[in-house]
């Protein structure tokens, strides 16, 4: 009897369903063994264990380990139509990404103390260079609307937000 | 004749009118952008209602909801892209046309069964609310308890795909919505100490997070797709072909009706139902998938009839039917009310205020929805470079606005990374959602029914309304399971003939 890697592997007729049970298992392991019993406090006296709070975390924690168990079954066993799969994604360039991630790091860091007119129009700024949009004009839009909406939050619906920098 | 002045006052209110029209006008022009749906142009525009007065808040996200549906339908018969999931129906007769030269005829089909079918359901709402809402005043917290897990059952039997999924989605909406302090004994559930976290995960950086970031996520790391123009062309509907569609209109209105009422359905089967049985009924069913004039307006009351029904659940028993109804639900709460019978009662003036603006909206419909079709180009050759940095801008904008913290931001990011994951593999963000809502509900009423009992479970099954709802809860389960036992023979049978 022998045991092969890509064998095991071939016989995963969805290894996407296979995969994330997996993750979901593990993470209501960690949620019943660990997070509930260590991160929520419970009352000294209890009339009814179900008025703990920690009954319907823990009810739930478990519920979601058995239907993990239940998805890598799926996994194992449910074929899924190859070419009508919404999960799958055609890939662009990577460089597009991570300049999208770096004009997200900017509103984080930045926001309160570069304002939120600044931080937008850089942010927006990045983000058609990241397109790229070529046509010139369109990057007057990159300042206009993050001063438009700025003032429109601040000045019109009484929404404050930090505007210009510290 | 009082509460009548008292409604009336406060409806006649400019920034009533000025919310509905605004409202609609942002549900088409964002509907009719590919890549764009009404549920994050409801979740965007929610930031935008806390100063708001409660009823020009909700007419404003109502009049993007509805805008929305008849909007999603116009990219659908021009571009073959429908704006949302239950346009897609409409194109199958939509698009035909366009091809042959009657894609105006298809869009004022469409907007012409849209309004009639939401003013239809909206008759609908202004009825059965009410009614529903008197019933439900005899209900106790074990009643609700079962109404909570009933609503939760049918949510994940009938939302498509997988439903362990649609479970593991409800249950990890139910568990992150039970984050903070607890509110009976007030101790810290899985806070780890920060006091950003313990008066419970914000619900706009989380709605935001889960429907707006996850399509910014997805532009930026998917191929660039060639942006494709198009062009209302051709003669309008005719007063005979209007005629000919009717009695398919008002049938598919009361299917979307009754499809809306029950909580998870949704808009894409009506207008699958509504298709399919205008088709069967049809005496030019041939023609059905060809360019039927019949076919446009069948979907499309389907779709539009859903829209009003889905807020009789949420009026009268303050459930959520879907995810839009969701987020208007926590409109009501930014405000401070709480939808259910109690507000019958004690709101009732402010209730038929927005019935009077919901009715007013089918009006502001058909006027936002004919210019759209005039300057439809204009709206969707806007590319998806420029509009989705402002979207993000938005986004940004919205988390940050609800506490002042930047704390939101990152957890707006959080739940955006989450949808992103959630749509790679396939979980549904709408179970989530709907078990973050309704989750401290079900654990109150629970808790609620067994004070008053003093611990005897016997209380849950305390009398026909209890008996009625359990029966309906393992009612959709066993009816989840068949489904999925059905569909199981059916692919295997595929496959069968395939190989």
């Amino acid at each position: 009897m022998s045991f092969s890697g890509p064998n095991v592997v071939k016989k995963i007729k969805d290894s996407l369903d296979f995969i994330t049970g997996v993750i979901l298992l593990v993470i209501s392991l960690v949620l019943a063994l660990y997070l509930v019993p260590n991160y929520i406090g419970e009352p000294p006296i209890l009339q009814n264990p179900m008025m703990s709070p920690k009954w319907l975390p823990n009810i739930v924690s478990w519920l979601m380990f058995a239907f993990s168990i239940l998805l890598i079954l799926q996994g194992v066993l449910v074929h899924q139509d190859g070419e009508n799969d919404e999960r799958k994604l055609v890939k662009g360039p990577l460089r597009r990404f991570i300049i999208m991630l770096v004009a997200v790091l900017i509103y984080i860091l930045f926001f309160e103390s570069l304002g939120a007119i600044v931080t937008g129009i850089l942010a927006t700024v990045l983000l058609f260079l990241a397109h790229p949009v070529r046509t010139w004009w369109a990057y007057g839009f990159a300042i206009a609307f993050p001063v438009g909406v700025t003032l429109l939050f601040v000045n019109v619906m009484n929404v404050p937000l930090p505007l210009m920098p510290l | 004749m009082e509460n009548f002045s008292e409604v009336l006052q406060l409806f006649l209110s400019i920034d009533n009118f000025i919310a509905i029209a605004l409202g609609v006008v942002i549900g088409v022009t964002v509907g009719s952008i590919p890549g764009l749906t009404a549920t994050m142009a409801v979740a965007l525009a929610l930031p935008f209602t806390f100063s708001m007065q409660p009823v020009a808040a909700i007419l404003l996200l109502v009049g993007i909801y509805k805008g929305g549906m008849y909007g999603g339908s116009i990219t659908a018969i021009l571009i073959r892209t429908p704006g949302s999931p239950a346009s897609a129906c409409t194109l199958l007769d939509g698009y035909p046309m366009a091809q042959q030269g009657n894609a105006k005829k298809a869009l004022k089909t469409a907007l012409f069964s849209s309004v009639i079918a939401d003013f239809i359901s909206n008759i609908a709402l202004i009825f059965f609310a009410a009614y529903l809402a008197k019933i439900a005043l005899n209900f106790g917290a074990p009643e609700f308890f079962w109404l909570i897990c009933f609503s939760l059952t049918i949510i994940i039997s009938l939302a498509s795909g997988s439903m362990v999924k649609g479970l593991l989605a409800a249950l990890m909406g139910i568990l992150l919505s039970l984050v903070g302090l607890d509110s009976v004994f007030g101790s810290q559930r899985l806070t780890f100490g920060n006091y950003n976290l313990m008066d419970s995960i914000s619900f706009i950086p989380l709605l935001i997070g889960l429907f707006a970031i996850p399509e910014i996520l997805e532009f930026y790391r998917k191929k660039i797709v060639p942006h494709i123009k198009a062009k209302a062309s051709g003669a309008g509907m005719t007063l005979a072909e209007l005629k000919r569609s009717l009695k398919s209109i008002i049938r598919g209105s009361l299917i979307g009706v009754l499809i809306g009422a029950i909580p998870g359905t949704g808009a894409t089967a009506a207008a699958f139902i509504s298709y399919s049985d205008a088709r069967r009924r049809s005496p030019n069913k041939a023609n059905f998938g060809k360019g039927e004039v019949e076919g446009v307006a069948a979907a499309e009351a389907g779709n539009n009839g859903v829209a009003g029904a889905t807020l009789i659940p949420l009026l009268s028993l303050g459930i959520p039917g879907d995810v839009i109804t969701a987020i208007i639900l926590g409109a009501f709460m930014v405000h401070g009310l709480t939808p259910g019978p109690i507000m019958f009662q004690e709101n009732l003036s402010l209730i038929y205020a927005l019935f009077l603006g919901i009715m007013f909206s089918s009006l502001i419909l058909l006027v936002v929805g004919n210019a759209a079709i005039k300057y439809f180009s204009l709206i969707a050759d806007i590319p998806k470079s420029i509009l989705f940095p402002i979207v993000l801008m938005f986004c940004v904008y919205g988390a940050y606005a609800v506490n002042n913290s930047t704390f939101d931001i990152w957890l707006m990011l959080v739940f955006g990374l989450v949808g992103y994951l959630f749509n790679r593999s396939g979980i549904p963000a709408a179970p989530f959602l709907i078990g973050f809502i309704l989750g401290p509900m079900f654990e109150d009423n629970l808790r609620r029914s067994l004070l008053i009992s003093h611990g005897d479970l016997s209380v849950f099954v305390r009398g026909p309304i209890t008996w009625f709802f359990i029966a309906l809860t393992f009612g959709s389960i066993a009816y989840a399971l068949f489904k999925f036992f059905q569909e199981r023979r059916a692919a295997g049978k595929d496959r069968q003939l395939e190989s």
